[in-house]
């Protein structure tokens, strides 16, 4: 469905324009109908390659595919739908008007229904006729869920997605992650909060310094985490890790940190 | 095509709607409404001195919107993130661009519409400078006086409409004379020229440096033509052959030149006088000027869709 192969991503930076590597030669299959966890710390690389997924920035080598055609493509985002972090929208336009432009930017006819059921789906319909710029960050949050949703994509990539959100809140959203993975979506989703793993996962990857250190699915990395415990038994289970596998992927991150 | 119309509309009601569009038009038609009182600071030709004020300010209002707001529509977008829902649909990025500089055009071209009309009311109600439209004898009322009335400030709009209303018709209907309503075009023509301009700067360095690369461009621009003119060399005949009298220095000249050729003339676009006093514009002269920005404006808007199609938005 996406394959990801080779894919190195520098920028320039400073006056000299030093090259900076962002994505060091990563290779990713994300499979159909399945929930793709992507973990990692901050600066990882995580949203930079969300963002060549879904054709916001190109790759410096390698190659990106998604159901065949590349992702610079248009044609690539047929049938995708994209959570951006922190999502924003225009000021002046109300809710209901944002959703109806980005309806009629798929290529099929959506009908008033269907946006009514996505803005349902994302629990923002009672506020569809309140301008966007009025919104609080957990409804901009749910608009951009509910246009990330009409026109029912098969392949979902959120940045993110529950960053800066309250606890009902980040309650809410899994639910709604878990009626997506229940209708067959494929989702890959990042995030940097360790406890999402398990609850939402079929498969992990983790990304640490722009390099992919793990990609397995959820049972063998589960496995992996139990050995790991098991080792380590006397030095277990800190306050903030509670678990097995949060504690795996909290080692494995620490482990290949470069600072 | 269906998806830069979609775009055309929603960037059209994002931009009507933004603050900065709000007060230059309210500002501009204040100006407008208010040139009756700056006319009244002469005891000549006050409804000259209305049209030279108006269209200052149309003019001005309809730039700094094209200049401001061509800086920010793009570069806002990718600033704030809205781009990212907009560019991962299925969508190619030209059709987005184009979708919002075609959406800045036609809040452009509202603008310009509206304030021209507030224009044509504040004529109206002074009842100077607008003539009485006569059917099967249009161009002959209407347009051109020109020549002939080069020298008055108003129409004798009694006798037109009185002779109009004895031949049975109970209503006169009055336009603005062809050069006010031709200057109003090439208002539109030089806003969206300079607002693509400001877009093509946006998508290669910071909002702020792009208007004031915008700015100076239109500046230079408007006195360009100006310059060419003053380094050119003085002649005179004297004892029957042509001597060079004046010289201008070989560098500078040539710096000028280089500008005057590369660099847009604005100047071309800016026929108050004609306006004021009512001298009819050719049609060549008219549509050599609107081809002129419309080339310009496309060749701008090319380069900005190449940058564009190759940017990283992060």
């Amino acid at each position: 469905m996406i394959e990801i192969k080779n894919v190195t991503k520098y920028f320039r930076v400073g006056f000299f324009g030093t090259r900076k590597n962002a994505v060091e030669d990563l290779s990713l299959d994300i499979d159909g109908g399945k929930v793709t966890g992507f973990f990692g710390p901050n600066g990882a690389g995580k949203s930079t390659t969300i963002k060549m997924i879904v054709g916001l920035i190109k790759a410096s080598k390698g190659s990106i595919k998604i159901n065949g055609y590349d992702s610079f493509d248009y044609r690539a985002r047929l049938k995708l739908g994209y959570l951006p972090e922190n999502p924003s929208f225009p000021r002046g336009l109300k809710g209901i008007e944002i959703i109806n432009y980005y309806a009629k930017l798929l290529n099929k006819k959506i009908n008033k229904n269907e946006i009514y059921d996505a803005l349902k789906l994302a629990g923002i319909f009672y506020a569809k006729n309140t301008q966007a710029h009025k919104y609080s960050k957990g409804m901009t949050q749910r608009l951009a869920l509910a246009v990330s949703i009409i026109g029912d994509p098969e392949i979902l990539i959120f940045d993110e997605p529950l960053s800066g959100l309250d606890p009902i809140g980040r309650k809410e959203f899994k639910d709604i992650i878990f009626k997506l993975k229940e209708r067959k979506k494929t989702i890959f989703f990042s995030s940097h909060v360790l406890a999402d793993s398990k609850e939402l996962c079929d498969r992990i990857a983790v990304l640490v310094n722009g390099r992919l250190i793990k990609n397995e699915n959820l049972e063998n990395i589960e496995k992996e985490a139990a050995a790991y415990a098991e080792e380590k038994k006397e030095e277990r289970l800190s306050g903030e890790y509670n678990t097995p596998l949060e504690v795996y992927l909290y080692d494995l991150m620490l482990k290949n940190r470069k600072n | 095509m269906k998806n830069i119309l979609y775009g055309i509309m929603y960037s059209f009601k994002e931009i009507k709607n933004s603050k900065i569009f709000y007060s230059f038009l309210i500002f501009a038609l204040i100006l407008i409404s208010g040139s009756y009182f700056v006319s009244q600071t002469s005891f000549i030709s006050q409804g000259r001195i209305m049209v030279d004020f108006s269209i200052f300010a149309i003019s001005i209002f309809n730039i700094f919107i094209g200049i401001f707001i061509g800086a920010s529509v793009v570069y806002d977008d990718i600033e704030k993130k809205s781009i990212f829902l907009s560019i991962t649909r299925p969508v190619k990025r030209t059709e987005y661009l184009t979708g919002r500089f075609l959406g800045l055009a036609a809040a452009i071209i509202f603008s310009t519409v509206i304030m021209m009309f507030i224009f044509y009311f504040v004529l109206l109600i002074m009842h100077k400078f607008i003539v009485p439209v006569v059917p099967n004898a249009g161009a002959a009322v209407s347009g051109a006086k020109s020549v002939h009335n080069v020298h008055s400030n108003n129409v004798n709009l009694q006798n037109n409409s009185a002779s109009y209303a004895a031949s049975g018709h109970p209503f006169t209907f009055y336009t603005l004379p062809q050069p006010l309503i031709i200057q109003g075009l090439f208002i539109i023509i030089e806003s969206v020229f300079i607002s693509a301009a400001a877009l093509l700067f946006s998508l290669v360095t910071s909002k702020a440096l792009a208007s004031i690369f915008a700015i100076l461009i239109f500046f230079i621009g408007n006195v360009s033509s100006r310059m060419n003119d003053l380094v050119k060399p003085v002649k005179k005949i004297i004892d029957g052959k042509v001597v060079i009298v004046h010289q201008a220095n070989h560098i500078l000249a040539s710096i000028v030149r280089f500008i005057y050729t590369v660099l847009p003339n604005f100047s071309i676009f800016n026929i108050s006088s004609e306006a004021a006093y009512k001298v009819n514009v050719s049609s060549g002269m008219i549509l050599y000027r609107a081809a002129y920005g419309i080339c310009y404006t496309t060749l701008l808007f090319i380069i900005a869709s190449i940058i564009f199609s190759k940017k990283d938005i992060s």
